[in-house]
């Protein structure tokens, strides 16, 4: 049903996808696990630290999918892009309830252990893509997203924990996220 | 919230450090302001790029497969029959994600006494309808239902009764009819559960659904898809307590 397994879906291989989704294909789930389950198993091993939450997490994103296919909208972002804010949310919403605090708790990435890593001979879909829209930013702010995305700090924390003001670690977030932005837009014009 | 403040969450929100309830405020904000949803989509994706260059981990043998299972359970669809029935998942779904956007308790909210307030109501309601017909149309085969199979009423309150409440039908030859019934401000817990009877002239009463508990704003969401039985004609929506007793009660208009 789509083509090109190694590359970036076009907008309405996308579409496609979702309306099978919201059709009840069983073959549209297919082919989303088969293009994102790495990621997202991947973004969960790395949040939740085991195996076997990241499992429980996988399926947690793909049935999310099916059940909120209506409310993906082309316009706000790519496919991709929605289905690891979903992964990514699950991960926060499933650290808060079992630590039972307001903000997430993640797993600070050195804290991760070393896990069985696929060799590299296979690459994951828009990795290199997006290695290299990160190597737009310089290591500060590498750490910077880092500690927020994976390790589930707010501004307000980070700005607390390195004693600078709240504003300039917004204005730093955003501006490192723009710059990414940026990187990404950079690679997809032809 | 003001375009401000969702800008200066933005970033945060992209990242996934938010808690649910500024999540779902600057979600309802997103929905009626376009420039800011494009900035979050932006940034959205700029974050996403960080979990995608992470070294790949292996994932288990058999996976994919029990994924595809849970998601055939959650639809309640045995494989031979699935065409049939994910229609009626994918129908309620919208209609769940419609009422999970805010839209429930716009569309049901008390009518307001003074004329400004009315209007706008009444331009939110507009929008809610447009929206909601958007997402059926991601699910219906053919395409959006257009207003002469949409039809909705208010629901009021009976006596000195408190809340309100807002009904959907569609009655289409293309789908199996449907209703959606949001109800708010109820406040009588002991009034549980509350049934829901679609009511047609000749005082024939069909049952669309129960209500077992109501949420902080005395909310609650009732959705049934008829296999068999058509809602022409069914014009009046009860909401009856335990007892028996009328709650809410209105007219939904099908002459459109």
């Amino acid at each position: 049903m789509i083509g090109r397994p190694d590359g970036p879906l076009l907008a309405r291989e996308e579409q496609q996808l979702v309306e099978g989704l919201l059709g009840g294909n069983e073959d549209a789930v297919r082919a989303l696990y088969a293009r994102y389950a790495r990621p997202i198993f991947t973004l969960g091993l790395r949040l939740l630290g085991s195996a076997e939450a990241a499992e429980e997490l996988t399926q947690d994103v793909f049935l999310a999918a099916w059940r909120k296919a209506a409310r993906f909208d082309p316009a706000r972002g790519r496919l991709s892009t929605w289905l690891m804010t979903i992964a990514h949310n699950l991960a926060v919403d499933r650290l808060r309830r079992e630590t039972g605090v307001t903000r997430p708790h993640l797993v600070l990435v050195d804290e991760v252990p070393e896990l069985e890593w696929v060799d590299e001979e296979q690459p994951l879909i828009e990795r290199d893509a997006a290695i290299r829209a990160l190597e737009s930013l310089s290591d500060a702010e590498k750490r910077l997203l880092a500690r927020a995305y994976f390790g589930g700090l707010t501004a307000r924390e980070i700005a607390e924990a390195d004693g600078i003001p709240l504003g300039t670690v917004k204005t730093r977030l955003r501006t490192a996220l723009i710059k990414v932005r940026r990187a990404n837009q950079d690679k997809e014009r032809p | 919230m003001t375009c401000l403040e969702v800008r200066e969450l933005l970033p945060e929100h992209a990242i996934g450090v938010l808690g649910e309830l500024e999540r779902e405020r600057i979600h309802r904000h997103l929905l009626t302001c376009a420039g800011c949803r494009k900035e979050a989509g932006d940034l959205g994706q700029a974050a996403s790029t960080l979990a995608f260059a992470l070294p790949p981990a292996r994932v288990p043998e058999g996976l994919g497969e029990q994924v595809v299972a849970r998601v055939r359970r959650a639809a309640g669809v045995p494989r031979t029959r699935r065409r049939a029935r994910t229609a009626t998942a994918g129908l309620i779904a919208a209609a769940i994600v419609f009422a999970s956007l805010g839209w429930g308790a716009v569309m049901a909210g008390r009518a307001e006494r003074f004329a400004d307030r009315a209007a706008q109501a009444q331009r939110q309601q507009a929008i809610a309808i447009e929206h909601f017909q958007q997402v059926l149309g991601n699910v219906i085969p053919g395409g959006a239902p257009s207003d002469n199979e949409t039809h909705i009423g208010q629901l009021a309150p009976v006596a000195s009764g408190t809340g309100g409440g807002f009904a959907l039908q569609l009655v289409s030859p293309r789908i199996l009819d449907f209703v959606m019934v949001i109800v708010n401000g109820l406040d009588d817990p002991s009034a549980l559960p509350m049934r829901v009877q679609l009511v047609n002239d000749r005082g024939r009463v069909l049952r669309a659904g129960r209500i077992d508990a109501l949420d902080a704003n005395g909310g609650a969401e009732v959705y049934h898809q008829f296999r068999t039985q058509g809602l022409g004609g069914f014009t009046t929506v009860n909401v009856v307590d335990s007892d028996g007793r009328l709650v809410l009660t209105g007219t939904v208009d099908q002459s459109d």
